[in-house]
């Protein structure tokens, strides 16, 4: 086998760059644009929209662990008219394809959702959340099981002028049954995966400092699960893979890419460093050269 | 106000010292670098893959070719910042956030504990010398400040009356400041905003703090409730606010 190419291909568009930056951690663009920070960006997934505004979660929504970093957002957005009139329509034009993240509470909120997207010029695709670990619901319901991700998938697939991945969740059932009625339903591809279901307590007094106890855990330490949920999947279905979970180092594109990854997220790494994309394909290809 | 555009730098320490017992001053080099009172840094206090997040800190003072931070040792964080030695590297990403809403007149500044970073350098762009009420647990906590009428206590009497920050409001006169600017812990903050009549609060700016992921707007990890419902964003909406943006009833964190 060869080492693989940073140039990528997806849903007919060609990219010089296989990064992408990952839902809710880039926001709509607008702070990215401040900074400048957009080269090697192939595209932008925003963060999650749902048809109503939702306030989120109570603070603190953010935890430090000694190896990784718990988030209790709680799909914090104004819904989906004002994201499209504000964030959207009137924001600054970002200079890649815009990849607009999906969320809802219950199974027909996806495809209402993707129907209002559809009455908007900018995004090139969309990707459907169905496995955020920081709502009531879990996003379990959906996420884990196959014949409701089929269902979802079948639904936006009526709607939708546009492709459109599915995230799927690693905390629940088997991820390459889910992957495969994701493709039945009509997905176009799948992002592998979201946060894995993760609590920190004081042993102390048995209590937690995020108030809804359980979170959503992201670490450079979680790469081999993701790799390994990656190569599963990809070897499984016909349609992309994109990888998201632990990329930290140039290294860790290139191993996902091996593994079968059309595309690779990144999340946690870019809050830390605006500049991501363009350090982290660097360090690739110097590995490769 | 027109805001400096942040970016991600490299910088060189260039001095650590223990001003107080748990308390680093540290100065980076950094020409050109540029700052309002108030705003924030995010400090990358390790070059390896933990931990994770980088650290906020307020600009202290600003030097002649870079900045001073002042903190707390709290963790592990403040423990790898303390521990480099001048010379090294260090990545930071900013100024971040709005800063103070600098205006004419004569100010309050109500601080307690690390919430008295940046005060010397707020005074500084002041047009008159304010007044600062500055509380902490005992006198080795109190931190340095020259540029105006300082009037300190503390819990333990160890410098000034024995007590908290709000007890040195009676002696004060809140018609006559223009701006009462109060940063520090959240109950202290809460004790300063519900003690100055109704009719005077919104002369109110605070610096508020929370636990942030990106520093820089992209998570919505920051958020502090807002008055009439939802939250705001401290990294980016603030971390200044005026008291009467902000819904103090839940705020508790
Ligand atoms: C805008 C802003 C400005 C600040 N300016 C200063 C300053 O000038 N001087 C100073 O001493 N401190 C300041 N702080 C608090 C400082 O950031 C924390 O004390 C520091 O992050 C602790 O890190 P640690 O790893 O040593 O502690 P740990 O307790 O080990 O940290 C664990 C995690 O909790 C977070 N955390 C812990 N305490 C706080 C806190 N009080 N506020 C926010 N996050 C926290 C850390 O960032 C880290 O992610 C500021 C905070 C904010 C939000
Ligand atoms: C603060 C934060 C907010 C997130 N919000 C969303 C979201 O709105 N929608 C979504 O699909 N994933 C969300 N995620 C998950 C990330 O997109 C990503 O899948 C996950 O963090 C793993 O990748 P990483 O290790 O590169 O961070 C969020 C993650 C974090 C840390
Ligand atoms: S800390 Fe990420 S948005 Fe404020």
């Amino acid at each position: 086998m060869t080492a693989p190419s940073l140039s990528r291909n997806l849903w007919g568009r060609r990219f010089d760059s296989p990064l992408i930056l990952a839902g809710g951690t880039a926001g709509f663009g607008r702070e990215l644009a401040l900074l400048d920070c957009w080269d090697r960006v192939a595209a932008l997934v925003s963060k999650s929209v749902t048809l109503k505004p939702r306030e989120g979660n109570p603070p603190p929504r953010i935890q430090e662990t000694e190896y990784g970093l718990l988030n209790s957002i709680g799909l914090a957005n104004p819904g989906v008219n004002s994201v499209v009139q504000q964030e959207i329509n009137g924001s600054v034009n970002i200079p890649c394809p815009l990849i607009v993240s999906v969320a809802g509470e219950e199974e027909e909120e996806f495809h209402r959702v993707v129907e209002v997207l559809e009455g908007s010029p900018m995004p090139w695709a969309y990707e459907i959340n169905v496995s955020c670990p920081n709502v009531a619901s879990g996003g379990l319901p959906f996420g884990s099981e196959p014949s409701a991700v089929e269902r979802i998938s079948r639904a936006v697939a009526r709607v939708s002028s546009r492709p459109f991945a599915v995230k799927l969740t690693p905390n629940a059932g088997d991820m390459v049954e889910t992957a495969l009625a994701a493709q039945e339903g009509g997905a176009s591809g799948l992002t592998v995966c979201n946060t894995f279901l993760g609590m920190k307590m004081d042993w102390r007094t048995g209590s937690t400092l995020i108030p809804r106890k359980v979170a959503g855990y992201s670490s450079p330490a979680l790469l081999p699960l993701v790799v390994a949920r990656v190569w599963q999947v990809s070897r499984t279905v016909s349609i992309p893979v994109l990888a998201s979970g632990g990329v930290a180092r140039g290294e860790d594109v290139l191993e996902l890419l091996a593994a079968g990854a059309e595309m690779v997220q990144v999340g946690i790494r870019l809050m830390r460093r605006p500049r991501a994309a363009s350090e982290l394909f660097r360090e690739a290809e110097e590995l490769l050269q | 106000m027109n805001r400096i555009l942040p970016d991600d730098f490299i910088a060189e320490t260039a001095s650590v010292r223990r001003i107080r017992p748990g308390i680093v001053c540290m100065t980076f080099s950094a020409p050109g670098f540029r700052s309002l009172p108030g705003q924030f840094l995010e400090i990358e206090v390790s070059p390896g893959p933990f931990p994770v997040t980088r650290r906020p800190f307020t600009v202290n003072r600003l030097l002649p070719e870079g900045f001073e931070i002042l903190f707390d040792l709290r963790g592990r964080g403040t423990e790898l910042l303390s521990s480099l030695s001048p010379g090294s590297p260090v990545r930071v990403l900013g100024p971040l956030g709005n800063g103070w809403r600098l205006g004419p007149g004569k100010w309050l500044l109500v601080g307690g504990g690390m919430g008295c970073a940046g005060f010397s350098f707020l005074a500084g762009e002041l047009e008159e010398p304010p007044t600062v009420l500055m509380g902490a647990s005992t006198a080795d906590r109190l931190l340095p400040f020259d540029d105006g009428d300082l009037r300190v206590i503390t819990e333990d009497g160890s410098s000034g009356p024995r007590g908290r920050v709000t007890d040195l409001l009676p002696g004060i006169e809140p018609g006559d400041y223009r701006v009462v600017a109060v940063c520090g812990p959240v109950p202290m903050m809460r004790g300063v905003w519900l003690s100055l009549p109704p009719g005077h609060r919104r002369r109110v700016q605070v610096s508020a703090e929370s636990r942030m992921g990106c520093g820089w707007g992209v998570c919505g990890g920051c958020a502090v409730p807002a008055a009439g419902g939802g939250y705001v964003k401290c990294c980016s909406d603030g971390p200044v606010f005026a008291g009467d943006e902000l819904d103090w009833d839940r705020w508790t964190v």
